[in-house]
């Protein structure tokens, strides 16, 4: 919030705040600078590399000393990728499968959130204990069997396999997320009021609070979008044959087999656009992604 | 009425429970029992799964590949999670503070979020290419080395550390840094700024500030994170999986590493279960403070 209330004054003289206190505070200060410098380099070296390597030429890649800018800027790894591996392909069934998951998941968090955060009822507690342990159950734990029953259910090796356990898998964060989101956006004066006005139950949470809360919705598509887009293990169990492959699942393959190191721009460049549609969609939603979610999980 | 308000929040709350008993509660106990039973997939069809008791247990731990996994997975959660804290601390500090170019420096923090796990491990095996490393060939031009660190693939130990392992650390550590951030980022913003002012009038130092009105204010929020960083760490898998396999000389292995190649590299998902039950049992210790931070919170 603090970032927008900033005032224009504040920001000219900051630079000369910075270095007119105490002694102690100048040392303080340097330090914090300088570490806040190389911890910079460190989080951006490997995206630098990655967007640099995906125009370049595979010989100015592997010269050394390295080349830190492409010299002839090409689009070629680009198409390589796309013919070395399905690419387009790839990214489109994770978009399908991301997307689907996250719509689903977020529907089905809205609704029992909000009975969760709103009414008592026998077994809500018991019911919140239960999603908060499965929000902590590690990952391998549950792979092995989740694996036989999607195999049992017939939907190995199709998207509606990947889909079902992306939505379990992301469910009780997204309940535990908008639960909290809820009591804060949605105050019960709010619901009283829709139900006095003829709304039953269910058209008061359509109409009044879900409008209301959809920065925190949002916040709970997009972080379910991602954990989906993300997810390798998953989708290498699940889903692993031929054109229907995750983009993850691709890449991982790829980098197995050791990226081909004939094939590296093409593998970075497969990086890039494995990475894009995140950032597109972190982009866009910065604000509402850093608001929902502190809302929701920071309350204490 | 009341009945109708009942039958409401069943209705709501029923499909959210049927995936998390689907997908969450009835994995972990069938993993459970899996790790009680003979489930080698190789002779399931000739002998069931007949009950073993503990010997799956007494079978992980007598292999010392097994045990070394297990101090592996608990060294590497602590230097994971004792790195992202510290930096993520230090970032949240500067990012909290107002400086010019303060939203370009959080978008860049933002980014390794974005990078998926198989992405970020693929990057940073090229980054960390023996050979091709631009990492090294700077510290070779600096002076600083003789000859190429080996990041991946050196099997000399030091003590319990060794390169592979660091190498892997920073790995994650980059990649779960800018969730940390954000998250000390928000609850810095909502410690009162009075409690500065205060400690401005007395004349305290930026260090002094920094540990007597930050930390403390912080201390909810960060015993959160902390929990949510262990479990996270011990359960993971991606990076150490597709970076190294657990090589060289089973130094990067951990157990959901092992885990996975004990299922679906030699079908004894037996073993794998008695291995993730470890894991099960270790997060479980963690997940009863964190759940009981929850209540509190709840209940306040």
């Amino acid at each position: 919030m603090s970032a927008t209330t900033e005032a224009t004054g504040a920001r000219s003289g900051s630079w000369k705040r910075l270095f007119d206190l105490r002694s102690g505070d100048t040392l303080t200060k340097v330090i914090v600078i300088l570490i806040t410098i190389g911890t910079l380099i460190y989080i951006l070296l490997p995206v630098f590399w990655m967007l640099k390597s995906s125009f370049q030429a595979n010989v100015e890649i592997r010269a050394l000393p390295p080349k830190w800018l492409p010299e002839n800027p090409t689009l070629q790894p680009y198409e390589n990728a796309g013919r070395l591996i399905p690419l387009w392909r790839y990214v489109w069934n994770s978009l399908f499968v991301s997307v689907t998951a996250s719509v689903i998941a977020t529907l089905l968090a809205c609704s029992a959130a909000y009975v969760l955060g709103r009414f008592r009822f026998p077994g809500a507690t018991l019911i919140l204990a239960l999603i908060l342990l499965t929000n902590l159950i590690p990952a391998i734990t549950r792979t092995f069997p989740i694996y036989f029953f999607i195999q049992d259910l017939g939907l190995l090796n199709s998207y509606g396999g990947l889909i079902l356990s992306y939505v379990g898998f992301s469910l009780p964060f997204a309940v535990l997320l908008l639960r909290g989101y809820f009591e804060s956006s949605a105050p019960p004066e709010l619901e009283e009021a829709a139900l006095v006005d003829g709304c039953n139950h269910f058209t008061a949470f359509l109409r009044v609070i879900l409008p209301v809360s959809l920065p925190g919705i949002a916040a709970v598509a997009i972080f379910t979008f991602l954990n989906a887009w993300n997810d390798f293990l998953w989708a290498s169990l699940l889903l692993n044959q031929g054109e229907m492959k995750t983009i993850q699942v691709g890449i991982g393959d790829f980098a197995q087999e050791g990226g081909g190191p004939q094939y590296v721009n093409a593998f970075m460049a497969a990086c890039v656009v494995a990475t894009i549609p995140a950032l597109i969609v972190f982009l866009f939603v910065q604000r509402w992604l850093v608001g929902g979610l502190t809302a929701g999980s920071v309350k204490t | 009425m009341v009945r109708d308000k009942l039958i409401f929040c069943y209705l709501m709350v029923a499909p959210a429970m049927l995936f998390t008993i689907a997908l969450g509660i009835y994995p972990m106990l069938y993993s459970m029992w899996m790790s009680f039973v003979e489930y080698d997939l190789l002779r399931i069809q000739q002998y069931g799964t007949p009950f073993v008791g503990f010997d799956n247990y007494v079978e992980v731990f007598s292999d010392p590949r097994f045990v070394q996994t297990v101090s592996n997975t608990v060294l590497f959660t602590i230097l994971a999670v004792s790195g992202t804290l510290g930096i993520s601390l230090l970032l949240s500090q500067v990012l909290n503070a107002k400086f010019p170019g303060r939203a370009i420096v959080r978008m860049a923090v933002c980014v390794p979020w974005f990078v998926p796990p198989a992405v970020a491990s693929a990057i940073w095996m090229w980054l960390l290419n023996t050979e091709r490393s631009p990492i090294n060939y700077l510290l070779r031009d600096w002076g600083v080395i003789d000859s190429n660190i080996r990041f991946l693939t050196d099997s000399t130990q030091y003590g319990p550390f060794s390169i592979p392992m660091l190498a892997i650390v920073a790995v994650r550590v980059w990649n779960g840094l800018p969730f940390a951030v954000i998250f000390i980022l928000a609850a810095l913003q909502s410690i009162p700024a009075s409690l500065y002012e205060a400690a401005e009038v007395d004349g305290a130092t930026i260090m002094q500030k920094f540990w007597h009105v930050t930390l403390p204010s912080l201390k909810p929020v960060l015993l959160i994170l902390l929990t949510l960083l262990i479990i996270g760490g011990l359960g993971s898998f991606e990076i150490n999986y597709i970076m190294t396999g657990g090589g060289p000389n089973n130094l990067t292995n951990i157990m959901a590493v092992y885990s996975y190649q004990q299922a679906f590299s030699f079908f004894r998902f037996d073993l794998a279960s008695a291995a993730s039950g470890v894991i099960l049992i270790l997060t479980g210790f963690v997940c009863v403070y964190y759940i009981r931070a929850q209540f509190k919170g709840t209940q306040q």
